[in-house]
């Protein structure tokens, strides 16, 4: 009988030793856009991974072992990023982040809703930390897709709101925006807060993206409607020569700019820039003990304090790094089907206050912060004297649009 | 058989037997490194044999990959084909534009030409994100492969043998155009189009004739793209995409028919190597770009087939020291060049420079490099670059004392051969 | 009415700018027969060095030094490397340059960051110059026009009333016979690729100061003045000119017409057929206004292929 339960004994440890050896760490993956023209807003995001998959590490990890973060470059373009997803998916990345353009996000949204489609019980979840097109949370949802960042309209309603009490709206509002999803996003957003704005949108504009060198034909149409306010959803060099060339044109109008904080605009715009309105998710001078912390440790690992997209990045992650801490591993390796169901109902706060995610569509629901170009501000942007004045803070529920009608979930069972 | 002949069966086999060897995303970079073969190689035959630069030619490739996936999403998503015919599509999609575009770009010859192929790829890049019915705006069009002839095309391995059928195809067909009378006129265009219209050819019908081949081609590649991704997006009418084909091609080397297939295969699979541990891989890139222009006009096959001269000039064993050398040299100067601009670029990034600025000691942090800590402000840092460069070149120049010896041998060896046969000339 | 004399004039300054980085392009073209893809490179290089410049000699000196260190550069790419491949024939040389273009750009992101630097006009500049139909018109502007224009007078004199400009004419027009008649035809060439390439850093630090200096600007222009040399014929000067106002004119112009061509259906009544098929026939002026250009091109190359004051067919 004992040498019986010896051999019994043996198997059963030699099982657990397997089951071991089986608990590979758990891996995320960026897929951004490391390398080419667009790779400053991809870094970025890589920043914001990096902080979190730290953070979790220096809390333990996850099961019992450090998380990896493994990075790719998706090389600019989606056809690239289709690529990096498959090579992820074979190193065995469970959890993708990515984030700079929308179109790359639809991408990978959909190639991980087909794979995981086709093989089931090897899911991997996508953590969309920037891609804020509206379809990607309507007609494309799906369960394995979530945005943690903002979208066009809420970032709307929080600037359109705290313009209007700080009495700097105007009746007239001009929409400049780049002809893509993104910009017809930010067109309908502007549209439709016109009615709690109480203004008029006196001319729409859409133009090419990124293309054009000298704005001062679009300054000259602005200035023609004798709009008041200008909303754009522009960024880098759009955003910046729109600015410039409004100001050489003496144009005397208030920009309501979501891409404002973007690095080397203020520099570059300089003092064109001062009184002009922001929608961020952030802003480092927010007074409260968990900003200064983030502020504090953010700097000390990335050599400066956290700015455009890297707190939405950041926060977005830790949202799933809570989830992770509720998240048990099953045979040492984490089921993705339980973790998006735990996403589904996590909370967590977030230095400007409660972030949680909406099971509905899979949209984040986060608070968000408007400032003012100032010199009194207290982080100054760019090495300039200047930076971001915060004004207000919105929690979540007060700027929230509304689940799409066109997102119709399928979930597992 | 011919030794060639053997070659190419043992890639064959080889090509055959990757996928048990290698993980799905090396399998799927594999994918990648065939298409970008077959598109270099339908643009060989427009610049290489007929010699016509095309600075546009992303353009039939998006187009063929355009018309791969609406055909996956005809008839309510079931399918115009069944999957493994659908770069078919992709054929006509392609060969179609490309016979709009080359009847009025092959009115003119050399820059000229160039110049239209760039304008009309410029202008659908440009136009195609406001047509979204048909491109599918910023966000794309996506489709799914659906199962057919028994396969259910869901894994990475069908998608791949489907890729290599439909490559290994095309490429044979392209080398079988190239010994049709159509294929030997084609290089009579690029070498002599008046002499050709003397002869009563009608050489503006051969050039769109070649254009549309080659656009053909290109749109088959596009399709099988389509059918790997299942998405196509107007990113793909981008010049960067025109840029690489006609890189690869050159690299690979533009006067032989394996030239294209491996300068496409060797950048495709560099990008995907690359790309991940380097933020300057297009550095590297353009600059092995300008390296080859520079010193191998005739590319990487232009490099083999010198070699393969040298051998039976000098022989094996007196050239061996000389490869090893030339080896060496390029090693060297490599690592020292990428170390160079890897310390480079981290010292100078403003994550780095801001870090330093903020160290209250004053002096520079270490920068990790190759799993070790380096220190910007120690001389030694900067030497270790700087000794694998000189050393480069060094055996560069040793590599050339080398080869010039061997001529002079050569040349005394026929000068000894000469004179001990006396009879001949008197 | 102000709106449009307005962007009539901003299109005539965009216009002039575009003259600056192409006058050296069609020179160069002119010359070897190249059209050098590195060219809106030397446009980036010259804003990245009045910038560096700036700091330490001023705004002034930093416009005069930059283009006479991007000139230095010109003629080591054409005596180190284009001279190289010249044996090799055209293509080689033309994706020399191309290659170039790559290495160029990831320098300057290597050394100067991946976001736009903070290269601004000075304050004494910072001014308008007049007013029309209330809003300012930048003196810099002006400024930009004026360069451009006494570039132009300056380059055409050159050309055709000193000997210098005989000895270059010839050389391009017939360089073995230059060559045969004793000229350093090579020095020529070298010569004229580091003066196109100088105005090219010329038209970049000033330009650079008032749009945005970053490393996608060469990019971003380089395409347009390919569209300016060919429209206005390879090889020409004055070709270059008329062209770049003609795009910067039309460009400018387009932004701000909303029609589109069903408007142009809709007078024979047939605008909701228009409407029905979609597609181009609703998309509007304004959104295609980056597309003109390109379809000029296309045009020019397929009825007047040697441009519009181009004498090389």
């Amino acid at each position: 009988m004992k040498p019986y339960r010896q051999i019994a004994g043996g198997l059963v440890a030699m099982y657990l030793g397997t089951g071991m050896a089986l608990a590979a760490p758990l891996k995320f993956g960026i897929i951004d856009t490391l390398s080419g023209p667009q790779s400053s807003t991809g870094q970025l995001y890589r920043n914001a991974m990096r902080f979190v998959v730290d953070h979790i590490n220096s809390n333990g990890g996850w099961n019992g072992e450090p998380v990896q973060l493994l990075e790719y470059d998706n090389q600019g373009g989606p056809a690239g990023a289709a690529d990096k997803l498959k090579a992820a998916i074979s190193d065995g990345v469970q959890i993708v982040g990515q984030g700079a353009s929308s179109a790359i996000s639809a991408q990978i949204s959909e190639d991980v809703r087909k794979y995981n489609m086709r093989n089931p019980g090897k899911e991997v979840v996508f953590i969309n930390m920037g891609g804020d097109a509206l379809e990607l949370t309507g007609e494309k949802c799906h369960f394995h897709h979530f945005r943690v960042s903002g979208n066009a309209p809420v970032k709307i309603k929080a600037m359109v709101l705290t313009m209007k009490e700080e009495g700097v709206l105007g009746t007239k509002v001009y929409s400049i925006n780049q002809n893509y999803s993104w910009g017809q996003d930010m067109e309908q957003a502007i549209v439709d807060a016109a009615s709690f704005g109480g203004y008029a949108v006196v001319e729409k504009t859409l133009h090419d993206t990124n293309k054009i060198q000298d704005f001062s034909p679009y300054v000259a149409k602005i200035a023609a409607s004798k709009a008041e306010t200008v909303m754009t959803g522009n960024w880098s060099n759009d955003l910046l020569l729109l600015m410039k060339a409004s100001k050489a044109a003496g144009l005397k109008v208030r920009f309501g700019a979501v891409f404002l904080d973007q690095p080397g605009n203020i520099a570059n715009a300089g003092e064109v820039a001062l009184g002009h309105y922001i929608a961020h998710t952030f802003n480092a001078e927010h007074a409260s003990p968990e900003s200064e912390k983030f502020v504090k440790d953010f700097t000390a690992k990335m050599g400066h304090f956290p700015q455009f997209i890297e707190p939405q990045g950041t926060w977005g992650m830790m949202l799933v790094a809570e989830a992770l801490k509720n998240v048990k591993a099953e045979k040492g390796v984490l089921n993705v089907n339980t973790l998006a169901k735990t996403l589904e109902t996590t909370k967590i706060k977030s230095p400007l206050g409660e972030m949680s995610m909406r099971a509905a569509d899979h949209q984040a629901q986060l608070p968000f912060a408007v400032s003012v170009v100032s010199k009194a501000a207290k982080y100054k942007q760019d090495g300039t004297d200047m930076g971001f004045k915060l004004l207000k803070v919105y929690r979540a529920e007060e700027i929230a649009s509304p689940v799409q009608a066109s997102c119709r979930m399928q979930r597992p069972n | 058989m011919k030794p060639v002949h053997i070659l190419l069966l043992g890639i064959v086999l080889a090509l055959l037997a990757l996928p048990s060897f290698l993980t799905p995303g090396l399998v799927n970079a594999a994918i990648q490194m065939l298409i970008a073969a077959l598109f270099a190689s339908a643009y060989y035959l427009l610049c290489g044999q007929a010699g016509m630069l095309s600075f546009g030619h992303a353009a039939y490739f998006g187009m063929g990959a355009f018309a791969t996936i609406h055909a996956m999403n005809a008839i309510g998503g079931t399918g115009l084909l069944p999957t493994p015919l659908m770069p078919l599509a992709g054929a006509i999609g392609g060969g179609a534009f490309g016979f709009f575009a080359g009847y009025f770009s092959t009115k003119r010859t050399g820059t000229y030409f160039a110049m239209i192929t760039l304008a009309i790829a410029e202008l659908v890049h440009a136009l195609a994100p406001h047509l979204k019915a048909l491109f599918g705006g910023e966000a794309g069009v996506s489709a799914t492969r659906m199962p057919a002839w028994g396969f259910t095309f869901g894994s990475t391995n069908e998608v791949y043998y489907l890729t290599l059928a439909w490559v290994a195809l095309c490429l044979t067909l392209l080398y079988l155009y190239t010994r049709t009378p159509l294929g030997r006129l084609t290089l009579g265009l690029r070498e002599n189009t008046h002499r050709l219209r003397f002869l009563g050819y009608n050489t503006h019908g051969l050039a769109i004739c070649v254009f549309v081949v080659s656009a053909m081609f290109s749109g088959v590649a596009g399709g099988l793209l389509v059918v790997s991704n299942e998405a196509a997006n107007y990113v793909l009418f981008d010049a960067h995409l025109s840029a690489s084909v006609v890189l690869n091609t050159y690299i690979g080397g533009v006067r032989v028919f394996l030239g294209p297939i491996l300068g496409a295969s060797l950048m495709t699979f560099f990008g995907y190597a690359v790309s991940d541990l380097t933020q300057s891989w297009l550095l590297y890139q353009g600059a092995l770009f300008v390296l080859v222009m520079m010193y191998m006009p005739n590319g990487l096959a232009g490099l083999f087939g010198q070699i393969g001269q040298w051998r039976s000039r000098f022989g094996l064993a007196a050239l061996i020291p000389f490869v090893l050398l030339a080896l060496g040299a390029g090693l060297l100067v490599g690592g020292g060049g990428a170390f160079a601009i890897e310390m480079l670029q981290r010292f100078l990034s403003q994550d780095y420079q801001a870090l330093a600025s903020a160290n209250a000691a004053g002096t520079w942090p270490p920068i990790r490099l190759f799993k070790h800590d380096w220190s910007p402000a120690a001389p030694g840092t900067w030497l270790v670059p700087a000794t694998l460069l000189t050393a480069g070149a060094g055996l560069a120049v040793l590599a050339r004392q080398w080869l010039r010896r061997l001529v002079q041998r050569e040349e005394s060896n026929r000068a000894a051969a000469e004179a001990s046969v006396p009879g001949d000339a008197a | 009415m102000d709106w449009l004399l307005v962007s009539v004039m901003n299109g005539v300054v965009y216009g002039l700018l575009l003259f600056m980085v192409s006058a050296g392009l069609t020179l160069i073209f002119g010359m070897m027969g190249v059209l050098n893809f590195a060219h809106a490179s030397f446009y980036m290089l010259g804003a990245y060095f009045a910038f560096s410049l700036q700091a330490r000699i001023g705004f002034w000196g930093a416009i005069l030094v930059a283009p006479i260190i991007v000139g230095a550069v010109g003629v080591v790419v054409e005596r180190y490397f284009l001279r190289r491949v010249h044996q090799y024939g055209h293509a080689h040389e033309l994706l020399l340059t191309f290659g170039l273009s790559f290495m160029i750009a990831e320098l300057v992101k290597l050394f100067y960051g991946n976001y736009p630097v903070n290269y601004r006009i000075p304050g004494s500049l910072d001014f308008a110059a007049f007013a029309v139909g209330g809003l300012d018109y930048p003196a810099y502007r002006v400024l930009m026009g004026g360069v451009a224009m006494a570039m132009f007078v300056l380059i055409y004199l050159l050309l055709t009333r000193t000997r210098v400009g005989i000895i270059v004419r010839s050389a391009i027009y017939k360089p073995r016979m230059a060559e045969a008649l004793g000229h350093n035809v090579p020095l020529v060439f070298m010569g004229v690729f580091g003066v196109g390439a100088a105005l090219a850093g010329l038209a970049g630090a000033v330009a650079g100061a008032f749009y945005t200096t970053n490393p996608n600007m060469a990019l971003e222009l380089g395409v347009m003045v390919f569209v300016v040399v060919v429209v206005g014929g390879l090889g020409s000067l004055g070709g270059a000119m008329l062209a770049s106002i003609l795009i910067g004119t039309i460009t400018s112009l387009s932004v701000g017409i909303d029609a589109s061509l069903s408007d142009l259906f809709a007078l024979f009544g047939a605008r909701q057929w228009a409407e029905g098929v979609g597609g181009l026939l609703t998309l509007k002026v304004s959104s295609t206004a980056g597309t003109i250009p390109f379809a000029l091109m296309l045009l020019i190359l397929l009825v007047r292929p040697h441009g519009l004051l181009g004498e090389k067919g």
